[in-house]
């Protein structure tokens, strides 16, 4: 589902939202429970629902009107289908998305998807 | 009817024309220079740990935008519940430097003149002061400062 170095974004639904990653800095994703965990950028994330990979998502930065209401610090803005999204920075994960532990360090999953 | 040919007066005209919304209990003059549109109250996605303020992204000709709560920025009161939500598409941010930003209101009400002297001033930035008007105080913004 996700190769390192490829092209494109990994995108996921988390929170009720929908959120990319490029797919080059995905290192692992893994079945956790009724979701995903995410190996990127040396930490974890967590994902309710994996969509796939695109390669045609336009990312633009985050207004500053955004950052002014929301602590968080994405890579940027984008649209898939219609559909707003939020492309993280792997080294500055969102709170909504960074793995709960002790669900994320079970170790009881198994890896999938990463070819 | 003579109109004036006075490019300053002209201008002075142009700058204090509003477009007039209605956010909660308050009524809010936005800058018409600044309005790019109007439409029917846009569908936004919530963001994770966002300030009241910010009700989420929206999708606005395939671009992705910020949807500000109007009433929360002015700390109006919630009204009753609006019959048709609007969402004004608008430019924010010093010239040079403007972004689109969505406003969510409860209604969008006329276009009107607040003639500048009519304003007392407000205390800076995103509000800049409060004007009366057909027989209630309008709260004046500068969308300049919010984007900055």
């Amino acid at each position: 589902m996700s190769a390192p170095h490829a092209p494109g974004f990994l995108l996921m639904r988390r929170a009720g939202g929908l959120w990319g990653i490029a797919n080059g800095a995905v290192e692992g994703l893994a079945r956790d429970g009724a979701g995903y965990r995410i190996q990127a950028g040396g930490a974890a994330l967590a994902a309710d629902e994996i969509l796939g990979v695109v390669t045609d998502l336009r990312v633009v930065p985050a207004a500053p009107a955004l950052r002014r209401f929301w602590p968080e610090e994405p890579a940027g803005v984008a649209v898939h289908a219609g559909v707003p999204l939020v492309v993280v920075d792997p080294r500055r994960l969102p709170a909504a998305l960074r793995c709960e532990i002790p669900r994320c360090d079970a170790g009881e999953d198994e890896e999938q998807g990463h070819e | 009817m003579t109109r004036s040919t006075d490019p300053k007066e002209s201008r002075t005209r142009r700058e204090g024309t509003h477009l007039l919304v209605r956010a909660g209990e308050h009524t809010c003059a936005l800058p018409l220079a600044a309005v790019r549109r109007v439409v029917r109250s846009l569908t936004v996605h919530p963001l994770p740990g966002a300030a009241g303020e910010l009700e989420g992204l929206a999708e606005f000709g395939g671009e992705p935008l910020p949807v500000l709560n109007l009433a929360r920025l002015v700390n109006a009161s919630p009204g009753a519940n609006p019959s048709y939500p609007v969402t004004v598409v608008v430019r924010v941010g010093p010239a040079g430097s403007q972004e689109m930003l969505g406003l969510a209101a409860d209604a969008a009400l006329e276009v009107v003149h607040v003639p500048p002297d009519s304003i007392v001033a407000g205390e800076g930035g995103f509000l800049q002061g409060e004007a009366p008007l057909g027989g209630e105080v309008v709260r004046i913004l500068n969308l300049e400062a919010l984007g900055s």
